[in-house]
């Protein structure tokens, strides 16, 4: 994969700690996590229905969807409570000069 | 010790409490009975985006029948009309006999139905399963003016629905405001008032006299001698715990079956789950009875561990969801017992949450606005009201501050 997939999300005061951001590159829309050990990413958009995840719960590793309470792992992106059933794709990211990147394939 | 288990009933509580089941007894007989020709599926949908289009039949079901057969779940579609308790038997029309040595019941619960004094009550649609579902979605493709009976969740969802689908929608209720039984007013009145905006006509403090059809029209009198006219009626006036078959038992029967904190009837070896249960709540020292989602998937997997001998009280915090239009209604914990009501927000657009308190502390919040916007505060909700704890109300009613602060160790 060549450099040019790191898209530059904001700095890491923008994200405070067990919280996210929303990321909207393109036509695709993402979430970005501030956690206790470091940066995620994921979609955006919940795999059950279609609404974003921005205004989720973050609670220790997992964001709770805000419409349903479908519950994904941040970090692999596993659906761990239904009403979600389908994994939550997630993507690369990486901290440098203080400045947030993710890599969207 | 491998047992037979038998699970009556193949809804929400019923495939999660055997699929639990399984998970702590690779041993015993499970086999769920049910009387819809389905796997269990997921109900909210049918009112929605099934009624929408933007759900399938394939997009309904919990579990695929892959997952049954791994795990060693047997469905057998079957309506049992006879129970013998004594015996531990179980009897469908054709005396087909199901013998069990635990029973777990999770029936559900039916809709009201009306009761008019024509030949019309066959005219009048209800939707509970996905065959109602399937022939409302059918009939009122042609139709224009459609009435609805009742201004409760599924009649004001099937409301949002149809009208959706720009169908000229009429809600007729009885009482002083939209979905009374369990929703604050002030949060029925946003919802109404989207209803409004949207084309919906909503009449309160109504009741029904009386319908007849006229040239395939139907005429609805109202109490105020007002005349409706409509092309389709459909009805969702409440339901009641399935419990018909037990009527004539031992099994303690008020408001559905009565259940204490392990999901045990008043009948060694019967348990229950989901809709039709009245179920002891010990963190609200009292008995209740829910019709939602949430409960139905925990309450069922709280009955397999009890079942498969992993002794654990049901203690959950009460959440439930309605979608109508583009807003995202939710409701925790129980909104009918405070001494103090705190409202954070309002503007539906960024959400609008009524906080019900009882000496300080969080007992319960309903909460309304367009969707994403009130989940993640109803759910620290739900957080803060099992913690028990006096709450900090300044933080409660300022929306600029974060609920995160209350749950924070
Ligand atoms: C249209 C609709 C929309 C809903 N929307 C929402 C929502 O938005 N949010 C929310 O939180 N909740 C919603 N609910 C409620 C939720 O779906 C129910 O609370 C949940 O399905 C209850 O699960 P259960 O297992 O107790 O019963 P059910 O899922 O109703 O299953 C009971 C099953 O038992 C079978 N049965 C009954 N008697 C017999 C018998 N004698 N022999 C064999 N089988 C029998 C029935 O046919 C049925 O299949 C909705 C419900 C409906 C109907």
């Amino acid at each position: 994969m060549s450099e040019e997939n790191w898209i530059e999300v904001g700095s890491i005061d923008s994200i405070e700690e067990e919280d996210l951001i929303r990321f909207d590159h393109q036509d695709k829309t993402f979430c970005v996590y501030r956690l206790t050990d470091g940066f995620y990413a994921t979609d955006g958009i919940c795999t059950h229905e279609a609404v974003h995840l921005e205004d989720g719960l973050v609670m220790d590793d997992e964001i709770e969807c805000p419409m349903h309470q479908g519950i994904f792992n941040i970090k692999s992106g596993e659906a761990l409570s239904p009403p979600a059933c389908e994994d939550l794709k997630t993507y690369p990211v990486k901290v440098d000069n203080d400045k947030i990147f993710i890599k969207i394939d | 010790m491998k047992n037979n288990i038998i699970i009556l009933g193949g809804g929400q509580a019923g495939i999660y409490a055997a699929r639990e089941i399984r998970q702590n007894d690779t041993e015993s007989n499970i086999k769920i009975l049910g009387e819809e020709n389905l796997l269990p599926y997921e109900r909210p949908p049918l009112s929605k985006d099934f009624l929408l289009d933007k759900k399938n039949e394939e997009d309904l079901y919990f579990h695929s029948s892959d997952i049954l057969k791994n795990e060693n779940i047997d469905f057998e579609n079957i309506l049992i009309n006879k129970v013998d308790f004594e015996h531990k038997k179980l009897f469908s029309k054709n005396e087909d006999v199901y013998t069990y040595d635990t029973l777990l019941i999770s029936t559900g619960s039916d809709n009201k139905r009306l009761s008019l004094n024509n030949n019309l009550n066959d005219d009048v649609y209800y939707l509970r399963n996905l065959e109602e579902a399937k022939i409302i979605k059918e009939k009122v493709s042609d139709k224009n003016k459609i009435t609805i009976i009742g201004g409760g969740f599924i009649g004001l969802e099937i409301a949002s629905s149809l009208s959706q689908l720009q169908k000229k929608v009429t809600v007729i209720e009885i009482g002083n405001q939209l979905m009374g039984r369990i929703i604050p007013k002030q949060i029925a009145d946003l919802v109404q008032k989207t209803h409004l905006e949207n084309g919906n006509k909503i009449i309160l403090n109504k009741q029904i006299d009386k319908i007849t059809k006229k040239n395939g029209i139907y005429e609805i009198l109202l109490s105020d001698n007002s005349l409706i006219q409509t092309d389709f009626i459909i009805a969702g006036i409440g339901s009641t715990p399935s419990v018909k078959l037990f009527e004539n038992t031992n099994l303690k029967l008020d408001n559905g079956i009565v259940t204490n904190q392990f999901c045990e009837t008043s009948i060694k070896d019967v348990y229950a789950a989901g809709d039709v249960c009245n179920f002891y709540h010990p963190f609200y020292e009292r008995n209740m009875r829910l019709e939602s989602y949430q409960h139905a998937q925990n309450h069922g997997i709280c009955a397999g561990k009890n079942i498969a001998g992993v002794k654990t009280e049901y203690n959950s915090i009460p959440w439930m969801w309605s979608d109508q239009f583009n807003l995202n209604l939710q409701l925790t914990g129980i909104c009918d017992d405070y001494d103090e009501i705190i409202e954070r927000g309002n503007d539906i657009n960024n959400g609008v949450i009524y906080f019900f308190l009882k000496n300080k502390k969080i007992r319960g919040a309903c909460g309304v606005g367009i969707v994403g916007k009130v989940g993640r505060d109803i759910r620290i909700t739900s957080k803060l009201t099992e913690k028990n704890t006096i709450i900090d109300k300044q933080i409660l009613l300022d929306q600029n501050q974060k609920l995160n602060k209350l749950i924070q160790k």
